[in-house]
């Protein structure tokens, strides 16, 4: 309704869009490890895991043939269909392409738990607000199409190790995205017809904001050290238990082994993966459990994470 | 009997303090209490803690430091596998002393302060000694030692907790205990001169909200003291439940004020394997458990959380130690409390210094 929002979204988008996430400005900056751009492929693919399930609980919401007949579309650019192998299928290739292994990328068992908790975020969002509001919340979109243009340009230049192949899904998004913006924005800007409803789009344009930059603060937590807190003591044997003064907190011997290779050389991802060689037929939730216990851990001051 | 596991050990290596706090937790027969364990019997003392299932061991006094076989003690407590903790005063120890004990195995550091300036706490210490405080404290950080600051808090010192935590955040404490002076031995001597007013109670509660709210360090404890609550304090988790003292003279008992209550037969580490002490001493055993409790606190929900408060206190202010803790609400001696609360107050101290003890 007012061109005032317009502005008002595409200055939160400005101010907040997580193209300024330290993160995003060292990868685009050739600054990332191949680790380190590996580790956001494959947790960022839960994200674009979710994206599918949120726009069918958007569709639910419409009593609009017209709207989810337009909506629809969305699912099929991710999942696929018969023209198109869908932006799911070149994320995995954008994995592939990185050295990661398909089949593990797609079991999403190594996605570390602040990017779950992110993405789990944004479907929970779109469950519990109405159809103005998630729409308005998809609006990132507006800002995504030209910076999938410079990352696919910055993954040429800096992570030439990455197969041209790998960027296919940057460059498919880079037509996809403006197009769901425009659409997005026309249906926001028609129905946020009072105060009280912009106020509430531009609520949930931050929010979603946020969502993405905490699935980045999740990817680098993936990469921060673990290492015994000062002056705590980690007691094996019979009991294992760790120590600090006034605290004795007992804990499991798989507990006792993660610590233990939490000796500040190995990042998260590399604990839990010295973790699942020792354990190769442990089931698919290993990997969960050792990043939970290293948050448990963190939170109990008994391992710091410096940054 | 069958004793439960106790996970702490107090050990006062000394009664000997170059401080005179006028609330130490000490016995007032301090001169009485002969300092019979060497290194080696410590040594002793901790193996059979460890094997008891202790995990901390809290060196204390006293001023432990007043011992200069203290670093063989702290190795003994090491080679037990204990995690050590020291209380100290920081005088006579100095940072090189500290240096020596966190090479010998030390874990972490506790330094008392007592208040937030020179001036004030040297009073209440009876001692120069802040400024070789803030300097121990700078040690401990340097040695990469947790450092805890313990702070008894009392009418002349409270209305200063805002300057007692921004000075341990200058000193980058890990944990700060703000520890409401506990009414018993030389606290409650000096009773009229320490006790502080509810109101002061009430802002300095605010203050530790708001400071905590700033930042999350240090850690910071701070409970109401039991006079202010109108329940008891948990006192050692219960009677011989988690923690042993093993006093100078070797006597183990349930906590720092046990030896002064009368009819109460507890054995010493020099005749007894710890052990036993433990689990078998007619004192230890005195005020385990329920059993021993009397209405009110035998049918009380509250007993699984307070258990029935302290012995010693009860003893204090009633002349039973098996009575209920009068500062439960509960209690129908609890009118001594109320009346202590509502009692003139003084600012005449009567510090600790043998001189001034009961024996």
């Amino acid at each position: 309704m007012s061109a005032g929002l317009e502005a008002r979204l595409r200055g939160i988008l400005a101010e907040r869009y997580h193209d300024r996430h330290p993160f995003n400005l060292r990868l685009h900056g050739g600054d990332c490890e191949p680790d380190e751009v590996r580790r956001w492929v494959r947790n960022r693919y839960y994200y674009q895991t979710r994206i599918p399930i949120k726009d069918g609980v958007i569709l639910t919401k419409s009593e609009d043939r017209a709207f989810r007949r337009g909506w629809i579309r969305r699912i099929h650019d991710h999942d696929g269909d018969d023209r198109n192998q869908g932006g799911l299928e070149l994320w995995l290739q954008l994995a592939v392409a990185c050295g990661l292994d398909r089949d593990e990328t797609a079991s999403l068992r190594q996605v570390l738990p602040g990017v779950r908790r992110a993405c789990d975020s944004y479907v929970t969002f779109v469950e519990s607000h109405d159809l103005l509001e998630s729409v308005a919340s998809s609006l990132t979109e507006l800002a995504a199409g030209a910076y999938l243009g410079h990352r696919a340009e910055a993954f040429r230049k800096y992570y030439d190790w990455i197969a041209e192949d790998g960027l296919d899904y940057f460059l498919s998004r880079t037509h996809q995205a403006p197009r769901d913006a425009e659409e997005g924005l026309a249906f926001v800007l028609e129905h946020a017809d009072t105060t009280e409803r912009e106020e509430r789009c531009v609520a949930a344009l931050e929010k979603k904001c946020s969502i993405l930059w905490q699935l980045l603060d999740g990817v680098e937590w993936g990469g921060r050290r673990p290492q015994l807190a000062n002056g705590v003591r980690l007691r094996t044997g019979d009991e294992p238990m760790v120590v600090s003064p006034e605290r004795a907190i007992r804990i499991g011997g798989s507990g006792a082994s993660i610590l233990e290779a939490c000796d500040g050389s190995r990042c998260v991802d590399e604990v839990a993966v010295s973790v699942r060689e020792a354990f190769p037929d442990a089931p698919n939730g290993l990997e969960s459990d050792v990043y939970a216990f290293i948050e448990e851990m963190e939170r109990a001051h008994v391992l710091e994470l410096p940054e | 009997m069958n004793a439960p596991r106790p996970l702490n050990l107090v050990a006062e290596l000394t009664y000997r303090c170059p401080l005179q706090c006028p609330y130490c937790s000490n016995p007032l027969q301090l001169g009485a209490v002969r300092e019979a364990l060497d290194a080696d019997d410590w040594a002793r003392v901790f193996r059979e803690a460890a094997a008891l299932g202790v995990v901390h061991v809290g060196l204390t006094g006293g001023e432990p430091s007043a011992r200069s076989d203290l670093p063989e003690i702290v190795a003994g407590a090491e080679a037990a596998g204990l995690y050590s903790h020291l209380v100290t005063a920081a005088v006579p120890l100095d940072p090189d002393g500290l240096a020596v004990l966190a090479e010998r195995g030390l874990c972490s550091v506790q330094i008392s302060l007592q208040d937030a300036d020179a001036e004030h706490s040297d009073r209440i210490a009876g001692t120069r000694s802040f400024d070789r405080k803030q300097v121990l404290a700078a040690a401990t950080k340097k040695l990469g030692l947790p450092l805890t600051l313990n702070v008894v808090l009392h009418r002349h010192n409270l209305d200063r907790t805002r300057e007692i935590i921004r000075l341990a955040r200058a000193l980058d404490a890990d944990r700060l205990e703000l520890a409401n002076a506990q009414y018993q031995g030389w606290a409650l001597l000096n009773r009229a001169a320490l006790l502080p007013t509810r109101s002061q109670l009430d802002h300095a509660a605010g203050v530790v909200r708001e400071e905590c709210a700033e930042s999350d360090r240090p850690e910071i404890l701070f409970v109401l003291p039991d006079y202010f609550r109108d329940r008891p304090k948990p006192c050692m988790a219960g009677w011989a439940q988690q923690h042993i003292v093993v006093a100078p003279n070797g006597l183990a008992l349930p906590c720092h004020g046990a030896a002064e209550l009368p009819g109460l037969e507890f054995w010493n580490v020099q005749e007894h394997a710890l052990a036993e002490c433990w689990s078998d001493s007619p004192g230890m055993n005195a005020y385990r458990g329920e059993d021993w409790m009397p209405e009110p606190c035998r049918s009380c929900d509250a007993r699984k959380q307070d258990f029935g408060g302290c012995r010693c206190q009860a003893f204090a202010l009633t002349g039973d130690a098996s009575a209920t803790d009068p500062a439960c609400g509960l209690s129908p001696h609890h009118a001594a409390i109320e009346e202590a609360v509502a009692a003139p107050k003084e600012d005449v101290f009567r510090f600790r210094f043998p001189g001034n003890a009961a024996d």
